[in-house]
């Protein structure tokens, strides 16, 4: 199984009664940009948090590198190499963008409990904040408040956040949500430059954005993925017409 | 930045040359504005900051005070820990308790965090008096400053030095403290605790610490204040304490780096002359609470930092202008405010009451005036000043307002 760096075999979770997700085998190869399509409510998000390590599977498991996931905690996950966005903008408003990949870049050096020297003054992290500022296009907003960037800039901005950690794995939940055609496009060509040399899963209902980006494509539909391939054999696959695409994207 | 720095020095040349400055009382004002504002300061870390809003800060502040005063007793001002050393007790106290609580009630956030902080401040309030060798009970534990290093501690003078030189140390602490990775994390658990999280961070083990940093300076401002008083009760144990460096930190700008030291100050000073003056003093300090959470929400110095950030676009003359006459209009306003409330307060007072006979009320004096509370003069006089005031400031606004409006 080591040429799959994300791997989630026969995942389960279930919340009391109800199973969102149902026995999900998916092998995400490295260097692959994958995207995960589905309906409304047929768990996308939530096979998300299981991989993030914000829920727990009820059973399965999450193999990241050949390595069991399931079941750590959010913190852990990411040191392992796995870093995901939010389907809803998620940074920290109240400060600077500077000080938003700051706060992102200073895990990667382990400056977390240091309160004997000056934050600005490590070389390598101001290098690092500059180079992802040049990244996702937002140097000349360095100093602007978070909560005072336009909504695509704040996408961008948590797409940086979410690349500080250096990941190998990069989950995008939604990333064009909400977003105009301009912004849309240019969003996705900040995606396609930022995933170079990483893997990438996403979660989009642009279907344009989907199957012009992906290389592969996992169908999820009430829980249980009914058919992975090419944007090619997605788009000939009939059971997935049947299921989803045949509403949304004749 | 030169501007901001030129303040400070002189703010701070200000306070060294404060004891050839002012009476032996105005003396005694300051040394408790200094340990209010480091209070507020310490807060100022956790609430501001961090994110946390603390109703329990009363208690490290309690046992910094209690661990001065016991170390003042056990030393005697000599030896490992003379005198002038003794609030690095009230700091090591602070900091152990800060990260026992700390640990317990960052387990939650928001609404439930300070709930926490809160009954375990209470807890330690109604276990005080029970422990009589620790808190001495009803009449507390006293001691004396012993002199040192040369040093005689006797004078005002001495202890206001002594609170200046650990008060100007701690805020500076602060400052370079905020600027550490650990620092920065206090505004990333403030903005967005969870996304931090997924960062790979280990926001528990980071709200204790800053949460143990803050009680360990709220410790240290309790030292000083039993090093001042030369004694410690455990009424520094009351939750009244605890709301104080609250309203205190909110009226100065929870959120700017000196606003809770200057709320802390200006509020001390105003609680020291008007306890003399007035027995409604709280009520007052309640008022400008109330008035400046609704028209100034981020605090005085909140305020006037974000003014010179965007300043008005009718230039600086006119802004001027505009702002001594909202002055003028609200002192008006404030002038017939304090009459009503006196005059009040007076004639509902049990002591007065008791004179009235038969429906017969004698006169009241106030402000060097005989006023009869059963006439329409006073009132109407108080009401009527604090109507025009407020009238005034309505038109000085709708003013600025249309000229705004008409520059736009």
């Amino acid at each position: 199984m080591t040429d799959h760096i994300l791997s989630l075999q026969n995942v389960h979770k279930s919340f009391r009664e109800a199973k969102i997700i149902q026995g999900v085998n998916l092998d995400v190869v490295p260097g692959e940009r994958h995207a995960v399509i589905g309906p409304n409510g047929a768990g996308k998000s939530t096979l998300f948090h299981l991989c993030s390590g914000q829920f727990a599977p009820t059973k399965g498991e999450i193999l990241l590198n050949g390595k069991n996931i399931a079941g750590l905690k959010p913190a852990e996950v990411n040191k392992r190499g796995l870093a995901r966005s939010f389907q809803i903008t998620n940074i920290f408003p109240g400060v600077s963008v500077f000080e938003n990949l700051r706060l992102a870049v200073m895990r990667k050096h382990n400056l977390q409990y240091v309160f004997w020297r000056s934050a600005a003054r490590v070389r390598q992290v101001n290098e690092e904040i500059e180079d992802l500022l040049a990244k996702i296009r937002l140097t000349d907003r360095a100093q602007s408040l978070a909560s005072e960037l336009s909504y695509s800039e704040q996408r961008s901005l948590e797409i940086g956040m979410t690349l500080a950690s250096d990941p190998q794995v990069i989950l995008l939940d939604e990333p064009m949500a909400g977003m105009s055609h301009e912004e849309t496009d240019y969003t996705a060509g900040l995606i396609r430059e930022i995933t170079e040399g990483r893997t990438l899963l996403i979660v989009e209902h642009d279907m344009s954005v989907v199957f012009s980006l992906a290389h592969r494509i996992s169908v999820l539909v009430y829980g249980e993925i009914i058919a992975t391939g090419t944007p090619e054999e997605i788009r000939g696959n009939a059971r997935v017409k049947e299921a989803y695409l045949g509403e949304e994207a004749a | 930045m030169t501007f901001k720095h030129l303040i400070l020095i002189v703010t701070v040349v200000l306070l060294i040359v404060l004891p050839w400055l002012v009476s032996d009382s105005m003396l005694n004002a300051a040394i408790l504005m200094l340990i209010s504002a480091l209070f507020a300061m310490a807060f100022g870390l956790l609430c501001g900051q961090a994110g946390m809003l603390s109703f329990g800060h009363a208690a490290y502040f309690g046992v910094g005070a209690f661990a001065a005063v016991h170390a003042m007793n056990a030393f005697g001002g000599e030896g490992l820990l003379p005198t002038p050393l003794l609030p690095l007790v009230g700091a090591a106290t602070g900091l152990l308790s800060g990260i026992l609580a700390g640990y317990f009630s960052t387990k939650r956030t928001g609404v439930y965090f300070s709930m926490i902080t809160l009954a375990l401040a209470e807890l330690l309030h109604a276990l005080a008096p029970h422990l009589k060798h620790v808190f001495g009970g009803e009449a507390g534990v006293s001691s004396f400053r012993m002199p040192a290093w040369g040093i005689g501690f006797g004078s005002f003078t001495d202890v206001y030095y002594l609170t200046l030189f650990w008060t100007l140390l701690s805020i500076g602490l602060l400052y370079l403290f905020s600027k550490t990775p650990l620092g920065r994390l206090a505004l990333g658990l403030r903005e967005n605790a969870h996304r931090l999280r997924f960062l790979g961070y280990n926001t528990h083990t980071l709200s204790t610490l800053i949460f143990a940093v803050s009680a360990m300076f709220a410790g240290l401002a309790g030292a000083l204040q039993s090093l001042n008083i030369e004694a410690a009760n455990y009424v520094v144990l009351e939750s009244q304490i605890s709301t104080a460096v609250v309203l205190n930190s909110f009226i100065g700008g929870v959120r700017v780096f000196l606003g809770p030291a200057i709320g802390g100050a200006v509020m001390t000073f105003f609680g020291y002359i008007t306890s003399d003056l007035t027995r409604v003093w709280l009520l007052y300090q309640g008022i400008i609470f109330v008035l400046v959470m609704m028209f100034l929400p981020r605090g005085i110095v909140g305020e006037i930092a974000a003014r010179i950030k965007s300043p008005s676009r009718e230039g600086l003359a006119q802004a001027t202008i505009t702002m001594a006459q909202r002055i003028v209009s609200l002192g008006f306003a404030a002038c017939g405010a304090v009459f009503v409330i006196e005059f009040l307060q007076r004639a509902l007072s049990t002591e007065y009451l008791a004179t009235v006979h038969d429906g017969n009320w004698p006169t009241i004096a106030l402000f060097t005036f005989d006023w009869s509370p059963v006439s329409v003069v006073p009132w109407a006089l108080g009401i009527g000043v604090f109507a025009l005031g407020i009238t005034s400031a309505v038109i000085v606004n709708r003013r600025a307002a249309a000229r705004q409006e008409a520059q736009a």
